[in-house]
């Protein structure tokens, strides 16, 4: 906990900018058509669900850290020793890094889809990932900052549903609870990607100025975000009939195409550019918590492990060609994501509380 | 510096090899001592010496320099004998006045010529109401001028000497027990550091210290407004004064700062408001405007609605161009009209401005070299990038849209969104005097936000920035200020 400069610190009510913009990224262009899959016209109770559960998780790793006094790769550490907790530590920073490049695949993925078919992947990966590496390279306040400004400005979006309001019909949402309960938990279930980012806690708590206040603007942002997504969600299901969402990959991009100003119309370009902004916070914070593990586990400088790991993000962006690629590094994430949230933290804090109990004893 | 063995003899002679160095031998009527007198005659005030001292020289009875030193009629007259604190006030426009030629000892009196022009109003931060003079090239009447509005014990002047050759003359001003200690401390061991031979201007010592020199970003504001500088060091803030240039510096300074006309302060708050929001709208205006017209005309036409395209399609029809070189002909037409309006004498200056502004541009329309609507837009981003109140902000806004386009031609709106992001990063890692330069929004000090993208009311004012750190943060009592008054009272 000491080892972190007060200079590089940031106030404990900047984890609420932090985790909110961590939370939205790439799967808010669409996940409604995964969830809505198996939930149907219930999927808003899934996002509600999945939200409370994220509030569970979270009050567990902050329940985590407050054991290992801030620190999570000492607790790998002392859970299981040096050399496999510092395995466990390092295949987080895997974790985090895949997180960078599934973000920001996706959306290189979106821009060629929605605006320019023949961009380059390589081009825009490149670019991207070296202005990530200018955001970072100033360190984590800087990173905070990007996290900050880049939940400020896009957030005008949010106006633009209304024009979303005069096509909707809100009748498509009853009967309330018409799926049965297992289908409105596995849809709950595929929400964990469109929710991670939370998890980065973990990893940035030293750097809050007094980080056991920082748990309320944790669960506040948290909590934020649940209520925007089940907000959108219900836009969407409202918007589109069943089979028409199903239809969708990016349901939010086709809602933007409604919006008519007199000096403009087709609004998704502007929303796609302005996407820029959300993912930026995703795939910087991804990589600076990447790179801050490998510094504290390995005996590398932050700045090598972050340039390793932009170096990674860049190659693992030119391997995946086409949507299937990006379908399934999503899928994996989802998966990975759900499993290291809601079973591997439990079984932490089982282990801890064991532990604790053990030592208590003797 | 000279070795210290340089005797006053060889310093003389140094300065004798210039001839307008004079030494001169006098005789005392009354005593009949002879005294040799060296000074630089075009540093030299003739009426002071005429008139206070050398009636004394040549008619007071004395016979030692410090006899001579207690009768003249000036404070400033000491012994010396040290030859480059001789040197120093010789060139500065001191007598020396020695008894014999080879005498290392003198007496040196002052008659420092002061030529000065009157103050006038200012020019560059004109503001319609509010007070109307500004800092002229005299540090002392710069230093009067602050003076004047903040008659407190506590305003401190710290004198620094800068440039090896100019020995320019540097005041830091700050209030004590007001400013933050620390940051007189980072002003002061930054201008010791400066490492130049001829400061000629404030603007030398602002490229010189700031935080990051290669910054398009100015990272102190200059202001020729006595005015506005003594209500920054009101706020906390630290000024730095050159003599020699009639403009301040302030620190640490913030992005919002350089949007804020001091004019603002003047008017009722709403006002004020609104007009500081109209400044930040046209500088997003005047830095986006022509990027998003290569954006959207390159890649997303699908953006404007069917009416507005066919306008723009009528307009650009004839024009062989793409959007990209259509608008950096116009952009670098009006950088060339403004480059030459501000080399030429005012009257010259306006004719260019009519012949190129009006002539150019419709012959060029006329041409079908340019489209109408891009030369109105054109047009609206210049003007816009001069209600930036402070001049070296403007230049950087009217810059920085030259990246803005190439990005806008590369990725249309994508590449304008990631110029954009390039800049947030570049200010959020910018600092003034090592604080944020983006404060009070970023680090979010909310409490701030009163007197930033708006302006409230000076009975909200009661505290000063908490990103100033100061010792003292309340300026008086809010509570009092705000009187509750019921109905019919």
């Amino acid at each position: 906990m000491a080892s972190v400069a007060e200079r590089s610190q940031v106030s404990a009510f900047m984890a609420f900018f932090i985790i909110m913009s961590m939370q939205i990224g790439i799967g808010v262009l669409g996940f409604q058509r995964i969830i809505s899959k198996t939930a149907g016209h219930d999927a808003w109770i899934s996002v509600l669900l999945a939200g409370a559960a994220g509030h569970l998780v979270l009050a567990l790793m902050y329940w985590l850290l407050q054991q290992a006094d801030g620190d999570f790769i000492l607790l790998h550490q002392q859970l299981f020793g040096r050399w496999l907790g510092n395995v466990l530590s390092l295949a987080m920073a895997a974790y985090f890094a895949s997180m960078s490049l599934v973000v920001l695949r996706t959306y290189i993925e979106v821009i060629q889809v929605w605006m320019f078919p023949d961009l380059r992947t390589w081009e825009f990966s490149l670019a991207f990932l070296l202005l990530c590496l200018y955001i970072t390279l100033g360190g984590f306040r800087i990173v905070v900052g990007i996290c900050f400004f880049c939940l400020i400005i896009p957030s005008y979006l949010l106006f633009t549903f209304w024009f979303v309001f005069d096509y909707t019909d809100f009748y498509r949402l009853l009967p309330i609870l018409d799926h049965p309960l297992s289908n409105i938990v596995k849809a709950a279930k595929e929400m964990t990607l469109t929710m991670l980012g939370y998890e980065t806690v973990l990893f940035f708590y030293p750097f809050l100025k007094s980080g056991k206040q920082s748990a309320k603007w944790a669960h506040a942002a948290l909590l934020t975000t649940t209520l925007f997504y089940t907000l959108l969600t219900v836009l969407t299901l409202a918007y589109f009939s069943e089979k028409q969402l199903q239809r969708q990959i990016w349901a939010t991009l086709t809602m933007w195409k409604m919006v008519e100003m007199p000096f403009i119309e087709r609004f998704e370009y502007i929303g796609i550019a302005n996407w820029l902004f959300v993912i930026l916070p995703n795939v910087c914070l991804g990589l600076w918590c990447s790179s801050r593990i490998c510094k504290k586990v390995l005996p590398v400088r932050q700045k090598t492990a972050l340039f390793l790991v932009a170096i990674g993000c860049f190659l693992g962006t030119l391997a995946i060609h086409d949507r299937t690629g990006v379908n399934m590094i999503n899928s994996i994430l989802n998966r990975i994501g759900f499993y290291f949230l809601y079973v591997w933290l439990p079984c932490l804090a089982a282990f801890t509380y064991i532990r604790m109990k053990v030592r208590g004893k003797l | 510096m000279a070795a210290p063995s340089e005797s006053v003899w060889s310093m003389l002679q140094t300065l004798g090899c210039s001839l307008d160095f004079q030494t001169k031998v006098y005789r005392n009527q009354t005593s009949g001592q002879r005294i040799w007198v060296s000074y630089i005659e075009p540093m030299i005030d003739i009426e002071i010496a005429v008139k206070n001292i050398f009636p004394y020289l040549l008619h007071y009875h004395f016979s030692t320099l410090q006899d001579l030193c207690g009768a003249l009629p000036l404070d400033e007259a000491y012994l010396s004998s040290d030859p480059n604190d001789m040197k120093q006030k010789l060139l500065e426009g001191y007598l020396l006045i020695r008894l014999n030629e080879t005498d290392e000892t003198g007496l040196l009196v002052k008659a420092q010529k002061t030529l000065e022009r009157t103050l006038t109003i200012p020019e560059v931060e004109f503001s319609v109401v509010g007070p109307k003079e500004s800092f002229i090239e005299s540090l002392e009447t710069n230093l009067y001028l602050l003076r004047k509005r903040i008659p407190s014990d506590h305003l401190t002047v710290n004198m620094f000497r800068v440039g090896t050759l100019s020995k320019t003359k540097l005041a830091v001003v700050y209030i004590d027990g007001i400013a933050d200690p620390e940051n007189v401390q980072t002003v002061s061991q930054r201008i010791q550091a400066v490492e130049f031979d001829e400061v000629i201007d404030s603007s030398y010592i602002v490229q010189l210290i700031s935080d990051n020199r290669h910054s398009l970003f100015p990272q102190l504001l200059d202001t020729e407004r006595p005015d506005r500088v003594a209500a920054v060091l009101a706020e906390g803030k630290v000024a730095i004064l050159v003599d020699g240039s009639p403009h301040a510096l302030i620190g640490p300074t913030t992005l919002v700062e350089f949007f804020s006309s001091f004019e603002d302060y003047f008017l009722n708050w709403i006002i004020a408001s609104f007009f500081r929001l109209i400044r930040l709208f046209s500088v997003a205006f005047s830095i986006l405007i022509t990027p998003i017209y290569v954006a959207t005309l390159n890649y997303h036409y699908e953006l404007i609605p069917k009416d507005l395209l066919g306008t723009l399609i009528t307009s650009r029809k004839e024009i062989p161009f793409p959007p990209i070189v259509e608008v950096l002909f116009l952009e670098l037409t009006i950088e060339l009209l403004r480059e030459a309006g501000a080399r030429l004498p005012t009257k010259v200056g306006q004719t260019i401005g009519i012949v190129g502004g009006i002539v150019i541009g419709t012959a060029s329309v006329e041409a079908g070299l340019t489209s109408n609507v891009l030369l109105i837009l054109v047009a609206l981003a210049a003007l816009a990038s001069f209600t930036t109140p402070v001049y070296k902000m403007g230049n950087t806004i009217r810059l920085m849209r030259f990246p803005f386009l190439l990005f806008a031609e590369m990725w249309g709106l994508l590449g304008v969104a990631f110029c954009f992001c390039i800049v947030m990063t570049h200010l959020l890692s910018l600092t003034s005097l090592g604080r944020p330069f983006l404060a009070p929004l970023y680090p979010p000090r909310w409490k701030d936000w009163k007197d930033a993208l708006i302006r409230l009311p000076f009975t909200s004012q009661a505290k000063r920035p908490s990103s100033l750190r100061t010792p003292q943060p309340i300026r008086f009592d809010g509570k009092k200020a705000k009187e509750k008054r019921d109905i019919d009272e």
